[in-house]
């Protein structure tokens, strides 16, 4: 089978193409300079045709269209599944979304399972919380990993709930994602592994979810959506508001837009 | 000669869902609007869940339309979208899902301006109206009054508001009457039963040239309601009345000027306050020849971006894969002849 997989729910574009029968790979990213803006939208679409190029297909070489779902960034996850989406229906491909952490963790696995240790995938989701899952048997066999059931579920946690949710899943964890860089600190004190710094570990590819792909099921094009695992601000606003007050509100002024 | 080749256009650009097709001599074979109505309850528009929205709806609005139109991406001649100005992650869905569909085919790519949307409105429909005529814009997002000499993609802005949008006016307007949001509509009705000269609210007429400004009317309503105490409930139509033609005013004025000024005879609107009739009526007394694009014409639409993109160069595959969103700024795109 042939796979083209793409991720945009970190700061980086990934793209890659993969033929699980002959193991031809090819793959293609963006990495923005430390404290530049993510190129989504500017080098999602040319790196896909640049991928394709080099792997010397056209779109009948494509069987599936693989894309990471988050968690991540709300904007690039809507740019990576509209552009999938559009993909799949445009040439009527069949689609599948791949969690995000699950590729992470599972492109960890071989490291993971020499140190003898759990694979903990972590992001950044920024305001102080991460994004993590983790899988106690991580495996390098797609068949394997896509169908295991994670032991820390993913989530958005606060330091505090992370380090507390490590010590209740009670496994020796090998951290990787660039969240796992970014609480390097707590991760440590909670006696996980953390991949150095510059390890490639910690970059999310999208070679990784073609793997995935591989063996999970296709979905409707419109089944596969965002996991944004967290509510837009304006919500929580006005749930605490109309929680505490009976009366009807308005968002804060910030967070509106005339139409 | 009659041309029947066809353009798929898509607009994401606020929080209607808008997906259209259109032939290339101004048919509308298909214009779907999926409004997203879930943002009374937060006042306004708010970018991060009409972006969510897009995305859920963006592939059963482009279906839709094809399906309407019966037809599919590789009868297509052309793919256009809106770039800006806009909501940006709004704006991204969109633009992610057509330059997608559209190299999917290697098909050309057309970036619209949003607001050549809105002008290029009065292009299409029953009664095409050719150029040169004025054109005045007036929504939730955007005011602004152009002469435009030809098709475009290029028009001269003669004036533009330098505060809020007259459709945010009306929307403020109503929120301090107690009426919702948004509450434009829902203000005009109240007006009916008033009397517009209730209250003397200002009009911007300081206000030189062809600029707009709705600052002051909100504010001069915000006292009238605080001075009036418990007597404002009592009064609303009558402050309904008095702000809806402050507002209306301020606009026919400067409508006025610019046919003054440009000596055209031809007047266009547009932007969903364009349903207001009182704006309409005023309009009418202008003795110029007054175009209303339908209401689905008016409001945010793909049709209108269709129609626009048939004045605007087209990129060939792939010379749009990098194309990015803007928020604003692009305007004016021709020097204002002030
Ligand atoms: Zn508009």
């Amino acid at each position: 089978m042939r796979i083209l997989g793409l991720d945009t729910a970190t700061r980086a574009t990934t793209v890659a193409w993969l033929d699980t029968e002959t193991g031809a790979a090819v793959g293609r990213r963006d990495d923005p300079p430390r404290g530049a803006r993510p190129r989504h939208t500017p080098r999602l679409m040319g790196l896909v045709v640049e991928t394709l190029q080099e792997a010397g297909v056209d779109w009948d070489g494509v069987d599936r269209i693989a894309v990471g779902v988050g968690p991540g960034t709300f904007t690039g996850l809507r740019i990576g599944i509209a552009t999938a989406r559009a993909l799949a229906i445009a040439r009527a491909i069949p689609i599948v979304g791949v969690c995000t952490l699950r590729a992470l963790a599972g492109g960890a696995a071989l490291a993971a399972c020499e140190h003898g240790r759990a694979a903990l995938a972590v992001l950044d989701a920024r305001r102080g919380e991460a994004f993590a899952a983790g899988w106690s048997t991580p495996s390098h066999d797609p068949e394997v990993m896509a169908a295991a059931s994670p032991s820390l579920r993913p989530a958005a946690l606060a330091p505090d709930e992370f380090a507390a949710a490590l010590r209740a899943g009670g496994g020796r964890w090998l951290a990787v994602g660039e969240g796992a860089v970014a609480f390097r600190t707590t991760l440590e004190r909670a006696g996980v592994l953390v991949a150095s710094d510059g390890s490639a570990l910690h970059r999310v590819g999208a070679l990784s979810h073609c793997r995935l792909a591989s063996a999970l099921e296709p979905e409707a094009p419109h089944a596969v959506r965002p996991a944004y695992l967290r509510r837009p601000d304006a919500e929580i606003a006005l749930r605490a508001r109309e929680r505490d007050s009976p009366m009807p509100s308005t968002a804060t002024p910030d967070d509106r837009h005339p139409r | 000669m009659s041309d029947r080749r066809l353009i798929l256009a898509v607009e994401t650009s606020c929080d209607d869902t808008c997906a259209a097709v259109l032939t290339r001599d101004g048919e509308i074979r298909a214009n779907v609007i999926s409004s997203q109505g879930i943002h009374d309850r937060y006042g306004g528009v708010v970018p991060e869940i009409a972006s969510r929205h897009h995305l859920e709806l963006i592939d059963a609005a482009v279906a839709d339309a094809l399906r309407q139109a019966e037809t599919s991406l590789p009868e297509l001649d052309l793919v256009a979208v809106t770039r800006g100005p806009g909501l940006v992650a709004a704006l991204l869905v969109g633009l992610s899902s057509a330059k997608a569909l559209a190299a999917a085919h290697r098909l050309p790519l057309a970036a619209v301006d949003h607001l050549h949307g809105h002008v290029a409105a009065s292009f299409i429909g029953d009664a095409p109206l050719p150029p040169p005529f004025v054109s005045l814009v007036a929504s939730g997002g955007h005011t602004f009054v152009a002469r435009v000499e030809d098709h475009g993609p290029g028009y001269a802005v003669l004036g533009q508001t330098l505060d809020d949008a007259a459709g945010e006016a009306f929307d403020k307007g109503a929120r301090l009457l107690g009426l919702g949001y948004p509450g434009g509509p829902a203000l005009e009705r109240l007006a009916a039963d008033g009397d517009p000269e209730a209250f003397a609210f200002p009009t911007a007429a300081r206000v030189r040239g062809l600029d707009f400004s709705f600052a002051g009317v909100k504010t001069a309503l915000l006292y009238a309601v605080r001075d009036l105490g418990s007597e404002a409930p009592a009064r609303r139509a009558d402050l309904a009345a008095s702000y809806q033609r402050a507002i209306v005013e301020s606009l026919a004025t400067r409508a006025a000027r610019a046919l003054e000024h440009t000596g055209l005879h031809r007047l266009a609107i547009g932007g969903g306050v364009a349903a207001n009739g009182a704006l309409r009526a005023r309009l009418g007394e202008l003795g110029a020849q007054l175009d209303v694009p339908p209401r689905a014409l008016c409001t945010d639409n793909a049709a209108m971006i269709a129609s626009a993109a048939r004045f605007t160069p087209a990129l060939e595959y792939p010379r749009y894969l990098d194309l990015d969103v803007y928020a604003s700024g692009e305007l004016p795109r021709c020097a204002s002849p002030r």
